[in-house]
């Protein structure tokens, strides 16, 4: 006799469901932070979306990999109801994982522009021939 | 701080220029914790800084001109990005109307084959039947005039983007007056500060206004401040400016010249003007290429196989459709005046259906472009959808980035150099650690959808 | 500070993305697609344009098959009532060739088998809808019509095309045999046995009308095989509509898969937004001064 109780897979794919939407979440709660300027809420955002990213990771492949039981029965099928709120939930995570991708591309941009900024630093003025006010030069090495 | 204007002796595309050097150089960031190393970590902390005319605070802190050259830093970014975001948008909306044209509407070429399609399947059945064969004339009818609306609002939407250049080019002349003449008054007399700072806050918005029609470059010479276009046509010098003009070029739109004559309508890129252009000239083209060579190559292969057979009056198939060889898909049209024109029969014989296998074959067979004619119009179909989601994509995240440049900006009073490279090393470590989940977020799809379709057999 | 004209603040961005997703939301809503443009989702879209044409494919090709079936059922049922009066034709023979039959009596069995001739090329000229089924692809041409110079006395109008009509993607059911192989073969002539077997009774010969008779009841065999061809068809037909049923259903759910709106789904997010737009409208209202407002009251 079995012992042993089995999530069925339309079980396991209701928590795939939850992880695919508090990882949207998250995407939307970094970009917000991204554009606040807000360091402490992004990196706690980013360790969340790993955390999440990795359990959906090696939920998917058992889910993937309970396909071909021996015993093929009604029970071990997912709901479709339920797929279909899971291919509703993984569309709208690509579309902000795409927006996500663009503003990490750009402000990554920004940043490393900023930190040539700071190294190259070195603090000579020259006081350039100019019309206006006290003209500063300054040049950087990029 | 607004009225000391420290100058960056790169334009914009100098900063742009060598990625590996940026990366280089935020590495320098990345390991100035790092045990032994002590060059940065020098430079930062204890060197004192020697600097004329400004005031030296101890090692650490900020200093005025660090400060304003941070600022003009975030400001060209910010200026570069809205410059992005207006290109953007202008291809997102112009794209609208275009997209339309390819949803599933009943009219469309989609629901056109699908009917032609089907209406063969019916005289597949029903080889003699006169008003099958009409359903078949019909379906054709509907299907060249589905290409002939789809073409037409392609060109539509080209001269609505042709108007946009000229609109815009008359807004960018305009702008680049005003900006000229309010140089020229900051020049004229020795400012007090208080006055210098409005007209130069007035003058840095029109700056930012024209950055929105079109990406440009600022910088200070010793005549004053310098504004090209991003590939360098001059806009304004100093309390001069330069008119960008209009000509009608060989294929009837309007070219872009710089105050010296010169075509740089192929060099513009940014703002509204840049997006218009890569509507008109790129993205709309290719759009009508491929849909032209779908009309020509599938009306080619639809005549091949009308002639391939006999209609069930007994006489040799004509050609269905007629086809421009320019303007394959505005003019495409059919050429048959009757159903009983439709080449059913194989042999000649009144109720043979023999050679209707052969018209339906013309829609599931490959075109010498590939594929067949479905999936060569369902690849325009995602060609065109995905360029309004990824512009509007970028738009959406380049709004994002300019408010965090915006905020940065006004938290640029009092900012100390040690915080600001600790912050830029978090991001930068934060960043790395999203790329990632990034790319698992993306191939984590094919896995989820993958789900549903392994069942337990 | 440099003021950047084209900023906006925080809020109003905030209030922009609310009213983007009630908006979507509310469409899905009233039109179960969650999917109305391509950049909804270009890659579905893609995919719905080969969906669409299968979709209309799929239903026409259960309609051949209706239409099919009748038509192989009626040659079907024309081919059972010739094998029956082949089988009528052959007692009558059989009761002529007995030898006790008055010449009176055997000149009324050659009408009878004359007009059980006159039947049989009246089921060959059977026609469905305005079509003979049993002329070839002539299908407008009377198949058997009357010349004296024949044995049979009928002449065979028609050719010996057949049609294949297309009842599924790749597969072509073909839907007739020609009117000569079944009733005016080389080597099983229907109609010229019983217009023997007419002649032989005429004439009053027992010997002749008995081989006469033999010769007509091979005919039965060889009908009744051609019979087979068509209930072959109508099993391959009725088989394919099961196939077709199936096949309208996984389209079905493919297209709202790709597409189509989970009700339950989209009614939650509904009223989530709504709540969210509430609540962001209130908070912005306290923080955006007047003038700031009527932008948002601007068309945009």
């Amino acid at each position: 006799m079995i012992a042993v109780s089995v999530k069925t897979r339309t079980v396991e794919a209701g928590e795939h469901l939850q992880l695919l939407r508090s990882l949207a979440a998250e995407l939307e709660k970094a970009m917000q932070a991204i554009a606040q300027n807000d360091i402490d809420a992004l990196e706690k955002s980013v360790a969340h979306q790993q955390e999440i990213s990795i359990r959906l990771c090696s939920m998917a492949e058992c889910l993937r990999e309970a396909g071909p039981a021996p015993l093929p029965s009604a029970s071990d099928s997912i709901d479709p109801d339920l797929m279909a709120e899971i291919r509703e939930a993984n569309g709208e995570l690509q579309d902000l994982n795409l927006r996500y991708s663009l503003l990490l591309k750009h402000s990554s941009r920004s940043i490393a522009l900023m930190a040539s900024l700071f190294s190259s630093y070195r603090g000579e003025f020259q006081e350039a021939p100019g019309i206006r006010l006290k003209q500063q030069t300054w040049s950087c090495q990029v | 701080m607004g009225s000391l204007t420290t100058s960056l002796l790169i334009g914009v595309q100098a900063l742009e220029a060598s990625q590996a050097a940026l990366t280089a150089t935020s590495n320098n960031i990345a390991n100035s914790n790092t045990p032994g190393y002590t060059r940065e970590e020098a430079q930062f902390s204890e060197s004192p800084l020697t600097v004329q005319n400004s005031a030296v605070a101890g090692g650490g802190v900020m200093l005025n001109g660090i400060e304003s050259v941070r600022d003009e830093l975030l400001n060209l970014q910010i200026q570069q990005q809205t410059s992005q975001q207006s290109s953007a948008d202008t291809v997102s909306s112009s794209l609208q109307s275009v997209q339309t044209l390819f949803a599933s509407n009943g009219s469309d070429i989609a629901s056109a084959f699908s009917s032609l399609s089907s209406s063969l399947a019916a005289l597949s059945a029903n080889p003699t039947d006169s008003s099958t064969q009409q359903s078949v004339l019909t379906a054709g009818q509907n299907l060249a005039q589905a290409f002939n609306s789809t073409a037409n609002g392609l060109t539509t939407s080209q001269s609505a983007a042709d108007q946009q250049v000229t609109q815009t080019v008359a807004q960018i002349n305009s702008l680049t007056k005003q900006i000229a003449q309010l140089n020229t008054q900051l020049s004229s007399t020795v400012m007090s500060q208080q006055n210098g700072g409005t007209v130069e806050d007035q003058r840095d918005q029109l700056v930012q206004q024209l950055s929105t029609l079109t990406g440009i470059s600022v910088s200070q010479s010793s005549d004053g401040e310098v504004i090209t276009t991003a590939n360098g046509s001059p806009l304004v010098m100093g309390g001069q400016s330069y008119n960008l003009q209009t000509t009608t070029g060989a294929n009837g739109f309007q070219q872009v010249l710089d105050a010296n004559g010169n075509n740089i309508t192929s060099n513009i890129q940014g703002g509204q003007l840049g997006g218009a252009i890569q509507v008109r000239d790129q993205i709309v083209p290719g759009l009508l290429t491929s849909l032209n060579t779908l009309a020509s190559q599938f009306a080619t292969a639809f005549n091949t196989a009308q002639k391939a057979g006999f209609d069930s009056t007994g006489a040799a198939g004509q050609a269905f459709f007629t086809v421009p060889a320019n303007g394959a898909a505005s003019g495409i049209s059919v050429a048959l005046t009757s159903g009983s024109q439709v080449a059913i029969s194989s042999d000649g014989s009144a109720g043979s259906n023999g050679n209707v296998a052969n018209l339906s074959a013309a829609l599931t067979n490959a075109l010498p472009s590939g594929q067949t004619p479905a999936n060569t119009y369902a690849n325009l179909v995602y060609q065109v959808g995905s360029a309004v989601s990824n512009a509007s994509a970028q738009s959406t995240s380049l709004g994002q980035s300019i408010l965090q440049l915006t905020n940065q900006q006004s938290s640029v009073s009092g900012v100390n150099i040690d915080e600001e490279t600790t912050n830029l090393i978090r991001y930068q470590t934060a960043y790395e650690a999203a790329a990632r989940v990034v790319s698992t977020i993306q191939a984590l799809s094919t896995v989820t959808l993958d789900m549903g379709s392994t069942q337990s057999y | 500070m440099r003021v950047n004209s084209n900023m906006v603040p925080n809020i109003l961005a905030d209030l922009q993305q609310s009213q983007s997703s009630l908006n979507t939301y509310l469409q899905e809503v009233s039109t179960g697609k969650s999917v109305a443009v391509p950049s909804d989702n270009p890659i579905a879209s893609a995919q719905m344009v080969q969906n669409t044409i299968e979709t209309a494919n799929v239903d026409q090709y259960s309609q051949n098959v209706t239409s099919v079936l009748s038509t192989v059922q009626s040659a079907g049922s024309a081919l059972s009532s010739v094998v029956n009066s082949l089988t009528r034709a052959v007692s009558l023979g059989t009761e002529g060739a007995n030898g006790t039959n008055s010449s009176a009596n055997l000149q009324t069995l050659a009408q009878d088998v004359q007009g059980i001739l006159t039947s049989v090329v009246a089921q060959a000229n059977t026609s469905v809808e305005g079509n003979y089924i049993f002329g070839g692809t002539a299908s407008t041409t009377t198949p058997y019509t009357a010349d004296a110079s024949s044995p049979s006395g009928y002449t065979y109008n028609g050719n010996s095309g057949s049609n294949s009509v297309a009842v599924g993607d790749s597969l072509s059911v073909q839907v007739n045999i020609p009117g000569s192989q079944i009733f005016s073969n080389a080597s099983n002539n229907v109609l010229t046995s019983l217009a023997n077997l007419v002649s032989a009774l005429q004439s009053g010969n027992s010997s002749s009308i008995s081989s006469a008779t033999t010769a007509l009841n091979s005919t039965i065999g060889y009908v009744s095989q051609q019979q087979e061809f068509y209930s072959n068809a109508e099993s391959r037909l009725n088989a394919q509509e099961t196939v077709l049923q199936q096949d309208t259903v996984t389209l079905s759910t493919q297209a709202t898969n790709l597409i189509g709106v989970n009700e339950a789904t989209a009614a939650t997010e509904l009223s989530q937004a709504e709540t969210a737009n509430s609540a962001t409208l209130a908070a912005a209202a306290k923080v955006l001064p007047t003038t700031l407002l009527n932008y948002l009251s601007a068309p945009s």
